[in-house]
């Protein structure tokens, strides 16, 4: 996981900001948990498990939502190649 | 009492550092007076009596030396005067050749050298950035429309076009780059630069050289909203090692003395330096806001007593400039009209 996503300041309300660049950004409770266990450095597996206990999705989609969000946190340049 | 004058009080839709220099100094706990000096009677600082108690219309640097020192001195003479920040690169050349003069006449000043002072040329930036290890965008330096053409051939679109000093403007076509490219020529003179545009964050560090490779503070922020002249509106403090370790650099290669402004395009490991100012910008009083004033510190320079050296400032400070009016009374504005001062 790159440096950049572990000096995001994240907040309880789902506000990130990047120190770095000054970019800032908004998600909902779904990025919002998936971001703190990407920075704490958990794995797929681990965040697929979280999200279908914690919002009662079905794994297939827990991990489509995951897939989708990564690609958006690349798009940012907030993640590399995860 | 320490009698400190500031100019480029003009706190307009471009405006000058001055008010924002002075808003630093009266937070500096050092017992100030602090005077403005205008070129236009009409300069909203003038009016701010909170913070300039007097302010004086002084000439233009054009008119020579003599006559702008002898203002300097009349109001030295008439109600004290120790020490004078420069806030407008127009003044920079005259005061940095009369800096001993005024020295010895009890006025202190903290300026970059005139050696210094000729890095802010935008034909210079590929020197500098060389000796400090970063970037800067491919660039063409054109005198005429043939020139300007192809240049836009070998860089591609779209492209800035810039005058050597000021104004920066961008073209996606011949015809835009061309408009510019007269635009520029007939304020400005030649030659025209011209710029590749480089992808990235548009970050900014104000900082203070000690004249020696070190500095007294340094700010990172990226500007978050600008006007239509470019001038920032809001913005927020960044900690971006690469762009902070490339301003220290610059400040140790060149030993800068006194304020600077360093303005880049931060693409990912990347720095590529777009513009050096050699004095504060207008937006320095976010420095002081975050708690690293270094107007308060450029006048502790100025009077030789120690300054501070910390600059941990916190990341995520929002700069937010607004719109404000005031009240005046005729008599004001009747007597800098008339007398040039008030």
């Amino acid at each position: 996981m790159g440096d950049r996503l572990t000096k995001l300041a994240i907040s309880d309300e789902g506000f990130i900001f990047d120190p770095e660049t000054g970019n800032s950004y908004t998600t909902n409770p779904t990025g919002l948990l998936i971001l703190r266990m990407l920075k704490e450095g958990k794995g797929e597996e681990e965040i697929v498990k979280a999200l279908t206990e914690e919002f009662g999705a079905e794994e297939e989609e827990a991990r489509r939502d995951l897939y989708d969000f990564l690609e958006q946190l690349r798009a940012y340049g907030l993640v590399e190649g995860v | 009492m320490i009698r400190v004058a500031v100019s480029g009080i003009n706190a307009v839709d471009n405006p000058g550092p001055g008010v924002g220099i002075a808003k630093g100094i009266r937070e500096s706990g050092l017992e100030v007076e602090i005077y403005g000096l205008a070129y236009d009677s009409m300069d909203p600082g003038i009016y701010m009596k909170w913070l300039f108690s007097r302010s004086f219309i002084i000439p233009y640097p054009s008119e020579g030396e003599e006559v702008f020192l002898q203002r300097l001195l009349y109001i030295k003479h008439n109600y004290g005067l120790d020490v004078l920040v420069s806030a407008l690169d127009a003044e920079l050349p005259l005061l940095i050749k009369a800096a001993d003069r005024l020295q010895t006449y009890g006025i202190r000043t903290f300026l970059p050298t005139y050696e210094q002072f000729k890095l802010r040329a935008k034909d210079r930036l590929p020197e500098v950035a060389e000796r400090i290890g970063v970037k800067v965008p491919e660039t063409r330096v054109v005198s005429s429309y043939e020139e300007l053409v192809k240049a836009t051939n070998d860089l591609g679109f779209p492209v800035m076009v810039k005058g050597i000093f000021y104004k920066a403007k961008r073209a996606y076509n011949v015809g835009e780059a061309t408009a510019h490219f007269n635009e520029i020529v007939s304020e400005w003179g030649y030659p025209v630069i011209v710029q590749k545009v480089v992808q990235g964050e548009e970050m900014n560090v104000v900082g203070l050289g000690d004249g020696e490779g070190g500095h007294y503070g340094l700010v990172a922020i990226k500007k978050l909203w600008i006007t239509s002249l470019g001038k920032i509106w809001t913005g927020v403090t960044v900690h971006n090692e690469n762009l902070l370790k490339a301003t220290e650099r610059f400040v140790g290669e060149f030993k800068w003395r006194g304020g600077f402004e360093f303005e880049c395009i931060v693409s990912g490991e990347d720095i590529y330096l777009i513009e050096i100012n050699p004095r504060f910008p207008a937006w320095v009083y976010f420095s002081a806001g975050v708690g690293v004033n270094l107007p308060a510190r450029l006048l502790k320079a100025a009077l030789g007593l120690d300054v501070e050296r910390d600059w941990d400032y916190e990341a995520g400070k929002l700069y937010v400039r607004y719109t404000d009016d005031l009240v005046a009374d005729m008599a004001m504005f009747q007597s800098i009209v008339l007398k040039g001062e008030v």
